[in-house]
């Protein structure tokens, strides 16, 4: 048996998001129950059967005109709603911005542990990357109710196939007397497709040390053919390139053949969006960088140095 | 409008820390240098720009810490923020945002204030809830990940845009009080004025004992830090910084990378 178990679920474009179903695989770990899946929207009946009928565990299809676009108020109390009569339980959310910003609220609400972008779990402890990757922190719960955000692409989707479809309840979420209401949503004001499109990126880091750098950057993107130089987010906003080169979370994701990072530590808003390419190359001075346990070929070298180096030897190499 | 920016002390750099082990938290290291969090800066400034858009606005820097976090509150007062106030949180170990939190709401609760700021995370322990604790222990409403901000006076609303996967925006209109955290981004942090680093230099700050607030019961406990488990499958490239870069152009033809 063990606690009973919530998991929040995403809905992206229509449809369950993938880090929903890697929610299930982790909430398998913590506990024999089944989970019970909560998805929230306009008019969510069929993505909930769909979780359902996917995963085996019975789902709630929380569904209201004010829950199209995600509320924190509207989101926050339908949900408390639902559980408020289970406590105490375990709450499990993606460490998305739709999780992040709900589960402290949940957590209050509960008088749980709140424990955010865990990565792992074992013997009760909750394990958690700090300090840009640099360490990890393991957390004990010291209350009967938790609530966990669970890093995207820590677990693997659940994928076993259930020997029948979990049972589907639908609720209407009843209006709230509302102090926020979200009116609009905005696509991103800079998509570049030479990201998209580049068989290589060369991408710069806060370890670049400052704007003049950035031409090093450029320089050994130049040296190869489809290319096109990123950034982490650090880098953006210090107005050394402009925000259409920023990779990661709330970037572009890209998986270029060669991903060649220069300077950057390696947090994990800036591993999500480039994990996926096929060959990684990391320069940074700290050997110790969570982005060199990304890379298939790390160097530890100040780049300012190092890069002239390697650009002269790779023009000698190229007839 | 009355405005308090929450900002937290970090270690300038994650690079030099180790872990002391009696302890299993950061070393603390008479080296060791502090600084303000990078995502509170962007919340500070944001409180500035409001101060001056709406005359008549004050905005009041807090920290939670051990003596060393007067710096940060300073450099708040230095950007221009007009009031100081220090929590003072002997423990320089593992303090959970919850605890934070619930001393932070104890002192805000009667104040009166329009409009809390946060960074959206610290640099540190990234745990991106401070703000949204807050917010709920003082049953207000909040948003996270703000990018941009605009008030609207008179109707003591205040509409943000909300930065979600892949640079997209929720636009969120709020009643007046809410709590906002900050993302990166949205405006340029300034570097102090002459006369401000002047009247931060002797400037008091109101410190307050967290015992006299009242330390809340921990919810989680830390039971330490480690290395993150070696998963690297990569090679370290060895030599002179030529023979690395030797080494790694040939792998680099051989993968056909280049021409």
């Amino acid at each position: 048996m063990g606690i009973k178990t919530f998991i929040i679920a995403e809905v992206e474009q229509g449809a369950i998001s993938k880090e929903t179903y890697e929610l299930v695989s982790f909430a398998g770990t913590l506990s024999e129950r089944r989970p019970v899946i909560i998805v929230l929207g306009r008019d969510i009946e069929a993505q909930a059967k769909e979780v359902a009928g996917k995963t085996g565990c019975d789902t709630i299809a929380v569904s209201g005109e004010h829950l199209e676009l995600y509320n924190t108020q509207a989101y926050s109390e339908a949900i408390m709603d639902v559980i408020r009569p289970d406590s105490p339980c375990c709450v499990c959310i993606g460490h998305t911005s739709m999780g992040y910003d709900l589960a402290p609220f949940i957590a209050v609400k509960q008088n749980a542990a709140c424990i955010t972008a865990v990565e792992s779990v074992h013997g009760g402890l909750f394990s958690r990357a700090i300090c840009s990757g640099r360490f990890t922190e393991d957390i004990i719960p010291e209350t009967e109710s938790v609530v966990v955000t669970i890093l995207p692409g820590a677990f693997p989707q659940c994928n076993s196939e259930p020997k029948g479809s979990g049972s589907l309840i639908t609720v209407k979420a009843t209006l709230p007397k509302r102090k926020s209401r979200t009116f609009a949503v905005t696509e991103s004001l800079y998509r570049d497709h030479a990201l998209k499109d580049a068989e290589v990126i060369v991408s710069a880091g806060r370890g670049v040390g400052k704007k003049e750098n950035i031409s090093l950057i450029k320089t050994l993107a130049s040296v190869f053919p489809k290319s096109a130089v990123g950034a982490s987010r650090s880098v953006c906003d210090l107005g050394w390139l402009e925000y259409n080169h920023q990779i990661g979370t709330t970037g572009q994701s890209v998986s270029p053949r060669l991903y060649i990072a220069c300077g950057i530590s390696g947090a994990i808003q800036h591993v999500s969006g480039m994990k996926d390419s096929q060959n990684i190359m990391a320069i940074n001075t700290d050997p110790n960088a969570a982005i060199f346990r990304v890379a298939h070929w790390c160097i530890v070298e100040d780049l300012t140095t190092f890069i002239p180096i390697f650009i002269e030897e790779l023009k000698k190499s190229i007839p | 409008m009355k405005i308090l920016v929450c900002v937290k002390q970090v270690p300038d750099s994650c690079e030099t820390l180790h872990i002391h082990e009696p302890t299993g938290w950061i070393a603390n290291l008479p080296s060791a240098v502090f600084r303000m969090n990078r995502f509170d800066e962007f919340a500070v400034e944001e409180s500035l720009l409001i101060k001056e858009r709406l005359p008549g606005t004050v905005a009041h820097a807090l920290s939670v810490g051990p003596k060393r976090v007067n710096s940060t509150i300073r450099r708040a007062l230095e950007m221009g923020a007009d009031h100081g106030i220090h929590i003072l949180y002997p423990d320089a170990g593992y303090i959970s945002p919850y605890t934070v939190a619930t001393l932070i709401t104890t002192y805000a609760r009667t104040k009166d204030y329009d409009l809390i700021l946060a960074g959206i995370m610290a640099e540190d322990d990234m745990a991106c809830q401070t703000g949204q604790l807050i917010a709920a222990l003082m049953d207000l409403p909040y948003t996270t990940s703000v990018i941009s901000s605009e008030i609207d006076d008179e109707a003591g609303e205040i509409v943000v845009g909300r930065e979600i996967e892949g640079g997209r925006r929720l636009m969120v209109r709020f009643e007046l009080p809410a709590v906002l955290t900050i993302q990166s981004g949205i405006n340029t942090p300034r570097y102090p004025s002459l006369s401000n680093v002047m009247r931060a230099r002797s400037q008091q700050h109101e410190v307050i004992r967290a015992e006299d607030l009242g330390i809340p019961q921990v919810r989680e406990t830390c039971a330490g830090l480690r290395l993150p488990d070696s998963a690297s499958m990569g090679t370290f490239i060895e030599g002179s910084p030529r023979e690395k870069a030797r080494k790694m152009i040939q792998v680099l033809h051989e993968k056909a990378f280049l021409p």
